[in-house]
């Protein structure tokens, strides 16, 4: 069985460009509980991803399983961090930009979350 | 702050207190009263007692919208004596509230007195404030550090009211207690301070943005319209109404900022005080696009903050569409638990093509290339989603049909009451429904994102496509849309293909974009300066004589100021300047029976019937879009138009206003004043 969160950035760093968070530059960790930390630093869209502690600008906390239904499209970002279930600390304009990732196509199916056109 | 008869509301960015004339707090379902922020109800009670009696109100005093001050006597449980002791309280609202509670003993004996502020808080969302649903979580409340804490819990959501006072207080899960002695002619005061807690979401605050006998934020310093770089032009004219009119709007959409999270240190335009301090997309932007040349910030952050959720994927339960602009976000309880969809919420078909517009009117008069280029991808998502999405079935129209059909809105346009899109016979048009306005509005977005894409993005070709588009729609539209013998524009196609035939406001915007045919115009203009449409005071959203024409149906008949701003401004563009003036004139003598404050509508009542605008009775004051409505106004009466790196003056003034002089227009040409006499008879 794949690892949802381990697949969702090692997908990310594959891309190494995200036109979606071309407008935000900074270092977003992610906090995950029984799953460990991830980095992304983006630079404009361009990012590279590590598991390697950095200083980060934006940190998001969530639960694995929470983390994995944002990534499957079952789980609005938004509403989990409105209801206390994600923690967001530091830069926020970072953490309303780059929920523009969930749910992650590839992973998820379906035409809920469906990002390109039709 | 604004003051009812029996309430008086201050407020700082979604922060707002209502309140009774004393001060108190007692909520009710018909009476929406408390401390919200959010879109959470903080205190839903806030009593003052003295020795077991409220006390009596002498007069209110408002000095600042987030700043007021209550003037009180002891109550006698009976009628007015003469008081020997007086009661005051200093409320600013900002991160919660401060208050500074002080009483005056007038005697020569020392008094000895009981006083009591009882808090609850009910922790309703503002959704909910009116219809006293039962709260699906649990309350709780706690007492610690000399303070009490009220506070509710839904699984991990938390909400929490932070009460404390400066002077020792006897503290119980119902309020605070003071054992007060004050020495004859002396005095007694303390500060209480109500801080709002939001348990993972954003700052928690600690404190409140006041201290003692603060009039003036002591941390969160805001931006500020009147600050310094970003001065308001002047206004002089021979007719002193508009000078009050004129400050009014200023004071209001200062009242109005909302500071997102996303975006710190900058305000945007809130929809409303008190039920819409939040973002919008549609009233932010036309707010904005009204206070343009007054002010650019307001503009560009609420283009950035509506960049920053732009819709990125298919959720039908938001309305949420890629490149979709959003319709309303909100952050309380309902919305958190999707109960309601506004997370946000993108419910609106006409804000996309909006955005497009403000970005390239921004640049115009900023000549903020810089904002155009960060933006270039979410403006050609924008671009996209018209295409895509908007034109759901491929005609070449925009038509809309929610996706949500539980809790999303029916009508997407600006209209968004469910009965407003109705046949001349007063019959329901059907879904989807290609509303004329948004066809306008689709028109300029292409015309104007051309001049973008071939100035600033570098593709040429882009600009090409985009400007043929804008021709062929407006080819078509003047054919499809034009009812020929009635000789107006359609209000909308709906989803049987039909006309839907009722003669409306909605073809003023269709000047404002330009989407009419020259040959077509003057046929227009007939219609909207015609008694049908015309009231005497501006154009009804529905002329009189439908079959759903109702003069006091919030869509179907009433007069609204932001529609009659847009109004004069398609006037202007087609050539017909007496008429702009005429209108702006008219909506201007309006506003003199509202203190210089618009009301977001008006009754469509003939002007010579009623002599005064009868106010449509809307729980919403100050409303952006009519504060913005006066500025609008005057852009068009002095003909304000960015043209490269000039600005083009070109009066037609009511000869009511005498004399007219807005110096110091900021812009990309730096500062320029414009003036001009009155010639234009309006009478």
């Amino acid at each position: 069985m794949i690892d949802t969160a381990q697949a969702f950035f090692e997908q990310l760093a594959e891309r190494g460009y995200e036109p979606l968070l071309h407008s935000i530059s900074g270092t977003i960790q992610w906090k995950i509980q029984d799953a460990g930390n991830w980095f992304v630093v983006v630079k404009n869209g361009k990012l590279t991803t590590s598991r390697n502690m950095v200083q980060a600008d934006c940190v998001c906390e969530c639960s694995k399983e929470d983390f994995d239904r944002m990534v499957m499209g079952k789980q609005n970002p938004t509403t989990l961090y409105f209801q206390g279930k994600m923690k967001i600390t530091g830069d926020l304009e970072l953490a309303q930009v780059f929920q523009r990732l969930f749910p992650d196509e590839s992973l998820s199916g379906g035409e809920q979350g469906k990002k390109e056109s039709r | 702050m604004t003051m009812s008869d029996r309430t008086i509301s201050v407020l700082e960015g979604n922060n707002f207190v209502v309140s009774d004339l004393r001060g108190d707090i007692d909520a009710s379902p018909t009476e929406p009263l408390g401390l919200f922020a959010w879109d959470t109800r903080f205190l839903s009670r806030w009593l003052l007692t003295v020795d077991g009696q409220r006390p009596n109100v002498l007069s209110t005093d408002d000095l600042d919208y987030f700043y007021v001050q209550f003037f009180l006597v002891p109550g006698t449980g009976t009628i007015y004596v003469d008081a020997d002791l007086s009661i005051i309280r200093k409320r600013a609202v900002g991160n919660g509230f401060h208050e500074d509670l002080t009483i005056l003993n007038h005697k020569d004996q020392p008094v000895d007195l009981k006083v009591r502020i009882e808090a609850a808080a009910d922790f309703a969302d503002l959704f909910e404030v009116k219809d006293a649903l039962k709260k699906k979580g649990e309350f709780y409340h706690r007492i610690e550090n000399d303070r009490l804490v009220l506070g509710y819990r839904r699984e991990k959501f938390t909400r929490e009211t932070l009460i404390a006072a400066s002077s020792r207080a006897d503290i119980d899960e119902h309020g605070l207690s003071f054992q007060v002695h004050i020495e004859p002619h002396g005095e007694w005061t303390t500060c209480l301070e109500v801080v709002t807690g939001l348990g993972g979401f954003g700052e928690y605050h600690q404190e409140t943005t006041y201290g003692h006998g603060d009039q003036r934020a002591r941390s969160n310093v805001k931006m500020n319209l009147k600050k310094a770089g970003e001065a308001i032009p002047r206004l002089s004219s021979d007719w002193p109404s508009l000078q009050v009119t004129y400050g009014r709007s200023i004071i209001d959409l200062v009242a109005l900022r909302f500071y997102p999270m996303t975006l710190p240190g900058h305000a945007l335009p809130a929809a409303g005080l008190p039920w819409f301090m939040t973002l919008f997309g549609r009233d932010s932007m036309i707010a904005s696009y009204q206070a343009l040349p007054f002010s650019s910030n307001l503009a560009i952050a609420t283009l950035r903050a509506l960049a920053q959720r732009q819709g990125t994927r298919i959720d039908d339960f938001r309305d949420e569409e890629p490149g979709k602009i959003l319709h309303e976000a909100r952050f309380g309880e309902m919305t958190a638990f999707e109960e309601r969809p506004h997370s946000p919420y993108y419910g609106a078909a006409d804000v996309t093509p909006f955005f497009l517009i403000l970005l390239d009117e921004v640049e115009r008069w900023t000549g903020n290339a810089e904002l155009v280029r960060q933006l270039e991808l979410e403006a050609r998502a924008a671009l996209r989603w018209i295409d895509e999405y908007g034109d759901r079935n491929g005609d070449g129209y925009v038509e809309y049909s929610r996706r949500n059909k539980e809790t999303g809105l029916e009508n997407q346009c600006w209209k968004d009451s469910w009965n407003s899109i109705l046949f001349a016979d007063g019959t329901l048009s059907r879904m989807p429904r290609a509303t004329c306005e948004i066809q306008g509005y689709v028109y300029d977005a292409k015309v104007r994102s051309a001049r973008l894409a071939r100035e600033f993005w570098h593709d040429p070709a882009l600009a090409d496509r985009l400007e043929k588009e804008a021709a062929e729609l407006k080819r078509r539209f003047n054919q499809d849309f034009w009812l020929k013998d009635r000789e107006f524009f359609a209000l909308a196609i709906d989803g049987d293909g039909r006309k839907v035939d009722s003669l409306t406001s909605n073809i003023g915007h269709l000047l404002w974009s330009g989407i009419v045919d020259e040959d077509k115009a003057e046929a227009v203009v007939r219609h909207l300066m015609g008694p049908r449409l015309y009231s005497g005071w501006g154009v009804r959203t529905m002329a009189e004589g439908e079959g759903g024409y109702n003069p006091i149906g919030y869509h179907v008949g009433t007069v609204w100021p932001h529609d009659n701003s847009f109004i004069a401004m398609g006037l202007r563009r087609y050539g017909y300047r007496e008429e702009a003036a005429r209108v702006a004139m008219n909506m201007l003598e309006a506003a003199t029976y509202f203190k210089g404050r618009l009301p977001e509508a008006f009754a469509g009542y003939p002007r010579e019937l009623t002599e005064f605008p009868v106010e449509y009775p809307t729980a919403c004051s100050p409303q952006a879009w009519a504060s913005g409505a006066p500025l609008l106004l005057l852009r068009a009466i002095l003909g304000l138009e960015a043209d490269g790196d000039h600005l083009i003056v070109d009066p037609a003034i009511p000869s009511m206003l005498g004399r007219l002089e807005l110096l110091d227009i900021p812009g990309r040409w730096g500062h320029i004043d414009a003036f001009g006499r009155g010639r234009v008879d309006t009478t």
